[in-house]
């Protein structure tokens, strides 16, 4: 029915008792109050509500919190450093767009970190395999997929094909 | 002019840190103490009567606090038409009817009381297809009505449309259909209802119409018999919108019903499979075209006819045909225009806005035919639409006034960016489609304003009061780049305030693509005059004449002396803390001089048009029927891109929403039943199916936008299903009129084609059926 | 969601005991991403979950050098199998089907074994298995038994386990040389899908790199369960491996399937398919068997 787990919540040591059928997406928000992992269907398909455990992005709504014992739980809030400090990935998607609505933001973020913490030299292929299943309506994924490029070490040069045209120099397009 | 500080640089949306974070609150995140959980029960037939409802079981259920059904509540009207209520009395419509209602201490308990209400149903014949529900006999949706046929007579006629198609040279005719699609917000609805103890309503909800579900709320109320009370409406962080969230809705009001019955705060949130199966789609169409044109190319007609699936009840899904008219009228110049469409009642779910507002599923047809047509008259695509262009200064045949206009200037950049008439591999082919759209507001309504105040505080800030709703677009983020540019300050100095009517003005709510356009002149207006007095104010601090003044890098400065300067901040602080001191604010509420439509739908809609073109390379797999893109252009005629960052997101968005219409998502309505209510089997495209797509800027300084702007928010989805459908054709010779393009129907059109049967054997009279498969 | 009681067993047999004192309440479960869906959804109402996951056994495929054989652990997660080079580089066939099984966060937990004794058609895990004529190991209170994969299935979510049994690993006979093969999932998109049609082909060739010594075809979605398609495989036997025999032996595929219209994909559409798709599986495999000529038993 219940039982008392140990883990690591965002580098904190915790020990907290968990009931048999909480799923650890229920552990984060309803029990620690932690927001931030969003579920979009609560059915592992569009993985809103990834987090990573020991260091492998899993589907929180999917995943029981009673499996969570001695192990390392990481969430969004446990990205950004004491100080506020951005992590690297959450400074890439403000700054090439790779956030609108939000709503799918924290589990591609997580999704994203996974990848590059086991291949920090992710291919676009890599990231969109690793984001494949994080669905996104509104960015079309491509300022998503440029983020988290952006942070991978294996950056390529592609020129970005954008006409940027005016009245005075309609002529070059 | 001084150069551009903010506008037009690609600035990082001012809410994205918050997103980042996971501190961004949605209506998922919010709990009010003692709030309650409704829980809706849904019909389980398309069309049936109410027998009866017992409900005694699930009100005894411990935890539950209030059980309601249609008799339990006053008669309250919802819709565009009035046809709906928020729980159905006598007889459900369609398996979307919300039959009963419980509030309960938890979810769970919620859930299982919906399990103990007993409803009595008595089965009635239904009707799912629009066509047949136009017959006489039909079993009728709402029987007051006597028709399924609703009274809205969409109905133009400009110019003499048979007499052109007697002149005609060419002439295409033919029938395109357009099914079901949805939304997929990642957050789903969901509003949570409070009322005080003198009766006065606080609706939090993810709404898009802030103002106008105020007063929807506030009928609703007035039903209820809850006079001269006041309604506040939250917003908190919307998890996408798209035209999901531009009505009230049944969960809405039975959040508000539920609070009022328990006097507690009652949350109704939907899970995946109501967001799928309980929110309104993007109006399904059937269409009959014909266009002609004269021997040299030139358009001499457009002929449309149009039937809609209205569902069973209306919502603005019904409504349009008002902006299909746009791109039937006004999408190149044509001089004889003829359209009507028909809104049917059927026992299907309800169609709603969605991006772009009816203008895919025409432009779909118009496109397709203007290929049809340019092959028929044997010109090149390009050449065909160049000849007919519109161009700036024009004035369509439906009186919309074209101010600037670069669709030609977007053909040529699609054209070269996509290499047109670079050699082809077999099954490999290009195709281009483009698009008309509102770019500045559009009068649906009695009011295409919003309004914004603007208070500066002690220390050179600006909190920013506006009516208009970030979705995830990115208003806010403009918003402020307007702001802090006219007034020389920094993006953070501007804090945007969108969230609550409370403090907000009025706005008529995002949609048509008019955010950018209407709210941000009105927060440049409400600029304007803060800018004018702190001129004033430095001109006699600086003791300098006003026109030698400049507000830059948070200061006050002269131009010419570089020692006259002040900052913001102080100037502010000493006209505050002086006798007589004052504090500087402003509003300002823009509505565009634009036009509500006629009795004959002529009218100038927009102050102004945004134009694009879309081009698209693709490979067919001719055994499969698969169709891969390789290569996309969005190009299109923004006026200004205050922010190419955010603009760029919203194309690349919308292009991929439209090529998961054109190819791959669908809502599968077996007799009214939806049957893929899950991501699973509702395919919204994944980061693996991202094509390369360029979205090239064209700026041709709109003068009524802000800063030359005109909107983008739906265009990236517009022309994507007829932009692809004319590739597949280039590829392999086959035209699919009917979305989505599955590879079925490729593959079956392309064994057609062969005069082969879907089995691929030779057509021939002894076996036309035998490859249909009997299950 | 509902509750229930989680039972976390060390051990096979303390499993099966756990098991045999609930019966009907209880249910097995292992990476969870199936049953916690169908709890969700009021599918499954168990009082107990008896876990799979802290059952000590190999975490990743392995081969048996004396005999050849690569065990395929039933709680092997997707990812483990997906990330094998030993099943990268010999058994591409399981490579091709496990990678492309839901999303990065699913497989990471959901394990092979779920994904066959839930025997939905569109199984992507039995595909490439049965194509390597895997044997299922199965445990109970009565001790183990072994049977074929293909005939593990019995009908839409129905396999042969019995109340309580286990199945413990898939073990994959050696490969005769000369051997390639490969399997494509037949979707909509190109990711976060569920078959429409599954299709996985192993080739085994004569000394000529040419002639097919042996094939098998197995079919996902095609039936209500997978199945081989034998006719088409033993046409193909003695004859050439090329484009012309493989279509041919797709068309006869598609004619022993018993496809049938759904949602996701329509009869005509599939039957269709299974040709194309045998087809260029086919030459896939061979592609695959002639940059591995020499073949054999296999060491790594």
């Amino acid at each position: 029915m219940a039982r008392e787990v140990s883990f690591v919540f965002n580098g904190n040591p915790m020990k907290m008792t968990v009931g048999d059928h909480w799923t650890l997406l229920h552990l984060i928000r309803e029990e620690l109050g932690y927001l931030g992992t969003k579920e979009g269907c609560g059915s592992g398909e569009c993985g809103a509500c990834t987090v990573i455990v020991d260091g492998e992005a899993v589907n929180s709504c999917l995943f029981l919190a009673a499996e969570i014992d001695g192990r390392e739980l990481l969430t969004i809030e446990g990205l950004a450093v004491g100080d506020g400090t951005l992590h690297p990935l959450q400074k890439a998607f403000i700054e090439n767009g790779g956030i609108q609505c939000g709503f799918c933001s924290p589990g591609m973020i997580m999704a994203g970190k996974a990848l590059l913490d086991e291949n920090p030299n992710a291919t676009e292929e890599e990231i969109k395999e690793a984001i494949a299943g994080n669905l996104c309506r509104c960015t079309g994924y491509v300022q998503i997929i440029e983020s988290i490029k952006s942070v991978s070490g294996h950056q390529t040069e592609e020129p970005r094909v954008i006409a940027w045209k005016t009245e005075e120099n309609d002529r070059d397009a | 002019m001084q150069a551009l500080c903010s506008v037009g640089k690609r600035i990082p949306k001012i809410d994205a840190v918050d997103k980042a974070t996971g501190r961004a609150q949605y209506i998922q995140d919010l709990k009010l103490p003692g709030m309650l959980y409704g829980k809706i029960l849904y019909s389980k037939y398309p069309h049936a009567r109410i027998v009866h409802i017992d409900t005694s079981r699930a009100k005894q259920l411990p935890g539950v606090r209030a059980v309601l059904t249609g008799a339990d509540i006053p008669e309250i009207k919802m819709g565009v038409y009035k046809d709906n209520r928020p729980l159905k009395v006598g007889k459900v419509r369609s398996y979307r009817d919300e039959v009963a209602a419980v509030a309960a201490t938890a979810p769970h308990i919620a859930r299982e009381a919906l399990n103990l209400v007993e409803v009595t149903y008595e089965a009635l014949p239904g009707i799912f297809d629009p066509e047949q529900a136009m017959q006489a006999g039909a079993p009728l949706v709402h029987e007051e009505h006597k028709t399924n046929v609703l009274k809205m007579p969409w109905k133009l006629h400009y110019g003499d449309v048979e007499a052109a198609r007697k002149e005609a040279a060419f002439i295409v005719a033919d029938r395109f259909t357009t099914t079901w699609v949805t939304h997929c917000c990642m957050g789903t609805s969901g509003a949570i209802a409070e009322f005080d103890p003198a009766n006065n309503l606080t609706v939090y909800s993810n709404t898009q119409i802030p103002s106008l579900a105020q007063k929807d709320f506030l009928e609703a109320l007035k039903a209820m018999g809850v006079q001269d009370r006041r309604v506040r409406v939250i917003k908190p962080c919307i998890g996408g919108g798209f035209g999901s969230k531009l009505d009230t809705y049944a969960y809405e009001y039975i959040a508000i019903l539920l609070a009022y019955h328990t006097r507690r705060p009652v949350k109704v949130e939907f899970d995946r499979t109501e967001e799928f199966s309980a929110t309104s789609t993007r109006q399904p169409t059937i269409t009959y075209i014909s266009q002609g044109c004269d021997k040299d190319g030139k358009l001499l007609f457009r002929d449309v006819s149009m039937i809609l699936d209205n569902g069973a009840y209306t919502s603005w899904g019904a409504t349009t045909p008002s902006v299909m008219m746009m791109p039937i009228t006004s999408l190149y110049r044509v001089p004889n225009v003829r359209y009507e469409a028909k809104c049917v009642y059927t026992n299907n779910t309800y169609a709603q806005a969605m991006r772009g507002y009816g203008n895919p599923q025409a432009t779909y047809a118009i496109e397709s035919t203007m290929d049809m047509l340019a092959e028929a008259a044997g010109i090149d695509p390009i050449e065909f639409r160049r000849i007919n262009a519109n161009k700036a200064g024009d004035v369509s045949i439906q009186g919309l006034r074209i101010t600037t206009c670069g669709l030609e200037e977007c053909m040529a950049v699609v054209k070269d960016q996509l290499a047109w008439d670079r050699p082809k591999e077999a099954n490999e082919g290009v195709g281009m489609a483009s698009l008309i759209h509102v770019g500045g507001g559009a009068r649906v309504y009695k009011s295409d304003g919003c309004g914004t105040i603007i208070k500066m505080d002690d220390f050179g800030k600006v909190d920013l009061f506006t009516g208009a709703t970030d979705m995830g677009q990115g208003s806010d983020t403009v918003i402020a780049q307007i702001v802090a540019e006219e007034l020389g300050l920094h993006i953070e100095d501007v804090h945007v305030i969108h969230t609550d009517t409370d403090v907000c003005p009025w706005d008529v709510g995002a949609h048509a693509s008019r955010t950018t356009f209407v709210a941000g002149n009105a927060a440049l207006g409400a600029a304007k005059k803060i800018k004018a007095r702190l001129l004033e104010l430095g001109a006699k601090q600086l003791e300098s004449p006003l026109e030698k003044l400049i507000l830059q890098d948070r200061q006050i400065r002269h131009r010419e002396d570089a020692e006259k300067r002040i900052e913001i901040g102080k100037l502010l602080r000493k006209t505050h803390f002086s006798h007589a001191g004052q504090m500087l604010m402003a509003e300002y509420f823009y509505d565009p001089t634009n036009e509500n439509m006629g009795r004959d739908f002529r009218g100038n809609m927009s102050m102004t048009y945004t134009f694009g073109t879309h081009g698209v390379r693709v490979k067919v797999d001719d055994e499969t029927g698969k169709v891969r893109i390789l290569n996309y252009v969005a190009a299109h005629d923004v006026g200004k891109a205050i922010n190419p960052m955010l603009l760029e997101g919203q194309v690349y968005g919308g292009v991929m929403m439209g090529i998961g219409y054109a190819l791959s998502e669908q809502v599968i309505l077996e007799k009214g039943e939806n049957m893929n209510p899950n991501f699973r089997d509702y395919k919204i495209l994944t980061a693996k199916d991202v094509v390369p797509i360029a979205a090239p800027v064209l700026e041709t300084y709109d003068k009524d936008g802000p800063f030359g702007a005109k909107g983008i928010g739906e265009p990236g989805c517009v022309p994507t299903a007829p932009a692809v459908a004319n590739a597949i054709y280039d590829a392999v010779g086959v035209r699919i009129k009917d979305l989505p393009v599955t590879p079925e129907r490729v593959l079956a059109a392309i064994r057609a084609k062969k005069g082969l049967d879907l089995c691929g054997r030779e057509l021939s009279q002894d076996h036309p059926d035998e490859c249909v498969i009997q299950q | 969601m509902r509750k229930f009681t989680y039972l976390v067993p060390k051990t096979l047999d303390e499993a099966i005991s756990l098991h045999e004192a609930r019966g009907e309440r209880a249910k097995y479960i292992a990476g969870g991403t199936d049953v916690l869906v169908k709890i969700k959804e009021g599918k499954l109402a168990p009082d107990y979950l008896i876990s799979l996951k802290h059952i000590l056994s190999q975490d990743r495929p392995f081969l048996n050098n004396e005999t050849g054989e690569l065990y395929v652990g039933a709680f092997m997660t997707h990812r483990s199998i997906e990330k094998s080079p030993l099943v990268q580089l010999h058994y591409p066939i399981l490579h091709d089907a496990v990678k492309n099984i839901g999303s990065v966060q699913i497989r990471n937990v959901a394990t092979i074994g779920g994904n066959l004794v839930n025997a939905v058609p569109s199984a992507d895990g039995a595909i490439p298995l049965i194509a390597l004529d895997g044997k299922a190991h199965i445990y109970s209170a009565k001790g183990e038994r072994t049977m074929e994969l293909l005939r593990f299935f019995l009908g839409p979510g129905q396999c042969d386990l019995g109340r309580g049994e286990i199945l413990t690993e898939v073990v994959i006979p050696p490969q005769r040389p000369r051997t390639g093969s490969a399997y494509m999932k037949h979707g909509r998109r190109e990711a976060m899908e569920l078959p429409m049609l599954g299709v996985g082909v192993l080739l085994s060739l004569e000394e000529d790199l040419n002639t097919c010594a042996q094939a098998r075809i197995c079919l996902g979605v095609a039936a209500p369960t997978p199945f081989r398609a034998l006719m088409a495989e033993k046409f193909l036997v003695g004859k050439a491996i090329n484009a012309e025999n493989l279509a041919e032996a797709g068309r006869i595929a598609g004619d022993e399937s018993r496809v049938r219209d759904s949602i996701r994909g329509v009869a005509w559409y599939r039957r269709e398919m299974v040709g194309v798709l045998v087809k260029r599986m086919g030459l896939k495999a061979l592609e695959r068997a002639e940059n591995k000529a020499e073949g054999g038993r296999l060491t790594v």
